[in-house]
């Protein structure tokens, strides 16, 4: 829990209990004469040094220094120790200041000496929650949905709450405490969001289509629906409902980057890179600085062989975002496919020096190099000396560095790293047919006829 | 309430990398279609022979207290070196806690689960939801489940969700899935579900060697192992290869695996991968030196309790169910 939420809640608990003095007037009803602090004093007096300490103890918070606040909040404790407040007080400023133990104490002396209030046991399921203790958190909201079964706002903060720390079947239970008690647009939208989370799609599709469906909401919330709608339908393998709901999205609420990616998203799937082009386009109109939207246009055009046009846009994002690897590998996919290896080991090298740990980076690079013309194989191989520094077990590394050393005409290092390639995995035609075509230069002709026999049995397991 | 049409898929063991089936790979055997379940309207009711019948909602369950269990199911009629089997961590209620929140009479003796999907089995039986029994001793074993998440995720919708049995060491089909309701019944109960739907008659285990056929419930699955790799019929250049696969038993932990590469004559012991656990299957492999040949790979299990697989068949077995044998994958290699 941070501090910002923390102040959040207090702010709460005071607006419930304003004024500040009719909690106390509760608690001097029935308070406990405290034997070690005020003894001695009159009411009116420890009244007086309350509100000081209550003060004290909120600027302390409020100066992000909980220490202190604990310290008043525990004089004030001491003055009456039956006062929810005060204790509500010391559990807040004890997760503050992450004693997660006694706050959860002091919060739970809150809610018995308070128990008309749901805050003491929100805020127990936030400090439960930072200690790892799960199945308190989840004895906690028993609780609340026993004593606070109507207490909407209650359980919609919760059910945010463990949705942003990733809790999302509890969210969801929480949600649907919450839906069902409410017919704001606001719960059922998050409602549908956790539904869509989770896997309850056709829940997620019924909440949304009634936020979607409500002419009177602005089209902004309709958007966001209907952006539910459509992924819900993706989800479910519904191709034409999710295109429908995901362009009625966009057309709803232009200004929503997601709609534009999941709308993608789906023509990528479908391998129709130039409609997926057409809608992230559109996007980039609407929202012309969101890296996103230019990442996937990029990528999407150098798929459609607009490769000018796509490093372009994917140049563009390395400006903004230069550690995107994506767009440096879309780049050199570009350069490859336009038969311009300079330019794909250029993107290959800039990937290098932003992210020298890369996957396979010295593979692609070597690759790439063998791509030029004329190859520089000596180059290549130190290339490959580094892949294979970097993945020892790799049998792609000793495979390419077999095909380098054939073209060096070193062929009994290219036999000897094949043999390596195929122990590795000896179920990959190609290195058999690499080595028998070193055999066949060496005039071991015996040798090559039996590795030209295995690439024809191991093609009878593919054609099976 | 819309349904879709019902699916029985399995896939390749070998698709699995680790020790844990992933969701997509989750095997599915339906005896009906699959129905569409709303949260909203969702809810588990507990009745029958207890005193206090009740009705539990999805918030209220998964805020209930919960435990994990890994553990592998198979579907009783998976064939030998088959792919019908899972394993993953489930999470759920202890279905003990279930039951013991309605106070199940003294001689309770068994629990009817009934799943949201419904049918019929014959034509000329009643359209009535997906059943099973299963005995009150194994429902009140703390591993048995009314699971809600696998692997950490939400149950797929055509694996439960939102909530199943989960019965360690039983086969799949105890193991109901979009449960909605459990009954608890009394010793010699009739005129269950499970019986007007003619689910008693499948799950049976005939025997029928000399006199009169003996037919027996199948309940606890028999000690399996199987070989994801190699498939039977690969033609494989010789070289070093890994013959890997995966070992359970409903008797509990396996503890030693053998692998024969000419069709039982000789066997030799494989490695475990991990620590055998009670309800969980165990990975295991064989490093193999493969040279010019045809072999029958055979891989053979046995079990904490000292139960293995049989190297055959039953022949007095008339029926398609706990086919453990060890059956052998033949491959050549040049």
């Amino acid at each position: 829990m941070n501090l910002i939420g923390a102040r959040r809640f207090i702010a709460a608990f005071v607006r419930s209990r304003t004024p500040v003095l009719a909690a106390l007037g509760i608690c001097a009803c029935t308070y406990i004469e405290a034997t070690d602090c005020g003894s001695g004093v009159g009411l009116q007096d420890r009244i007086a040094q309350f509100k000081q300490l209550d003060g004290k103890a909120e600027a302390a918070m409020g100066r992000h220094q909980p220490e202190e606040a604990v310290a008043a909040y525990k004089q004030a404790v001491c003055l009456f120790p039956n006062s929810a407040r005060a204790y509500y007080g010391l559990g807040m400023a004890e997760a503050a200041a992450r004693h997660f133990v006694d706050a959860r104490d002091a919060l739970r002396t809150a809610d018995r000496l308070q128990p008309t209030t749901a805050m003491p046991l929100v805020m127990q399921v936030r400090v439960n929650y930072s200690l790892g203790d799960l199945e308190s958190l989840k004895s906690n909201l028993r609780e609340l949905a026993s004593r606070f079964p109507k207490d909407t706002d209650a359980h919609t903060v919760l059910a945010r709450f463990l949705a942003e720390h990733n809790l999302f079947v509890l969210a969801l239970a929480e949600a649907l405490r919450s839906g069902s008690s409410a017919d704001d647009w606001n719960a059922k939208i998050q409602l549908s969001v956790l539904e869509n989370t989770v896997g309850a799609y056709a829940d997620a599709i019924r909440n949304a289509l009634a936020v979607e469906r409500n002419y009177a909401l602005p089209e902004a919330v309709r958007g966001t629906a209907a952006g539910i709608v459509g992924l819900s339908y993706e989800s479910l393998r519904q191709g034409d409902q999710a295109r429908k709901y995901l362009s009625e999205a966009i057309q709803l609420d232009p200004s929503q980057e997601n709609s534009y990616l999941a709308l993608a998203d789906l023509f990528e799937q479908e391998q129709n890179y130039s409609d997926a082009v057409t809608v992230l386009e559109q996007g980039r109109r609407h929202l012309p600085d969101s890296n996103a939207l230019l990442l996937a246009l990029g990528t999407n055009m150098v798929r459609t062989e607009n490769y000018e046009q796509g490093v372009k846009i994917l140049r563009q994002v390395l400006q903004t975002a230069p550690d995107t690897s994506e767009a440096y590998i879309s780049i050199a996919d570009a350069g490859r496919k336009a038969a311009n290896p300079a330019e794909e080991i250029e993107a290959l090298r800039e990937l290098e020096r932003q992210h020298s740990d890369y996957p396979m980076i010295h593979v692609l690079l070597a690759r790439a190099m063998s791509n030029q013309r004329p190859a520089e194989y000596t180059k290549i191989l130190e290339e490959l000396a580094l892949a294979a520094t970097a993945a020892p077990n790799d049998p792609e590394v000793y495979l390419l560095q077999g095909k380098a050393y054939v073209a060096l005409g070193r062929y009994e290092q290219a036999a000897s790293v094949l043999e390596r390639s195929i122990g590795l995995r000896p179920t990959e035609p190609s290195a058999y047919y690499q080595l028998a075509r070193v055999y066949q230069r060496l005039g071991k002709t015996d040798l090559a006829r039996q590795q030209f026999e295995r690439v024809k049995y191991l093609e009878q397991n593919a054609a099976k | 309430m819309k349904s879709y049409e019902l699916q029985n898929q399995s896939y390749a063991l070998r698709m699995i990398d680790g020790s844990v089936t992933p969701p997509d790979l989750l095997f599915v055997r339906d005896h009906f279609n699959e129905p569409e379940i709303s949260l909203d309207a969702w809810s588990l009711q507990v009745d029958g022979q207890v005193q206090r019948p009740y009705e539990i909602g999805f918030s209220d369950l998964v805020e209930m207290p919960s435990i994990k269990v890994e553990a592998f199911l198979e579907c009783a009629g998976n064939a030998a070196n088959g792919s019908a089997v899972s394993n993953g961590s489930w999470e759920g209620v202890a279905l003990s806690s279930l039951l013991e929140a309605a106070a199940p009479v003294a001689d309770a003796a068994s629990v009817q689960l009934e799943g949201a999907d419904s049918g019929r089995l014959y034509p000329d039986h009643p359209l009535l939801p997906y059943s099973q029994i299963v005995p009150i001793e194994k429902c009140r074993d703390r591993a048995s489940l009314v699971a809600y998440k696998y692997n950490d995720l939400t149950l797929p919708p055509r694996n439960g969700f939102p909530a199943r049995a989960v019965f360690p060491g039983l086969y799949g089909m105890n193991s109901v899935k979009w449960l909605r309701r459990l009954t608890v019944l009394g010793a010699n109960e009739q005129g269950t579900t499970f019986e007007r739907s003619g689910m008693n008659r499948l799950y049976n285990r005939v025997r029928h060697a000399e006199g009169p056929k003996q037919i027996t419930r199948v309940s606890s699955v028999q000690v399996k192992s199987v070989l994801a790799w190699p498939m039977d019929g690969l033609k494989l250049p010789a070289g070093r290869y890994s013959i890997w696969g995966f070992a359970w038993s409903g008797g509990g932990a396996i503890r030693k695996l053998s692998i024969s590469i000419n069709g039982g004559k000789q066997w030799s012991p494989a490695r475990l991968q991990s620590q055998p656990s009670p309800h969980a299957w165990v990975q295991w492999r064989y490093e193999w030196n493969a040279v010019p040949g045809d072999y029958a790979v055979m891989s053979c299990a046995e079990d904490i309790r000292g139960t293995a697989q049989p190297l055959t068949r039953d022949p007095a077995r008339k029926d398609g169910y706990e086919l453990n044998w060890c059956a052998p994958v033949h491959c050549s290699v040049r």
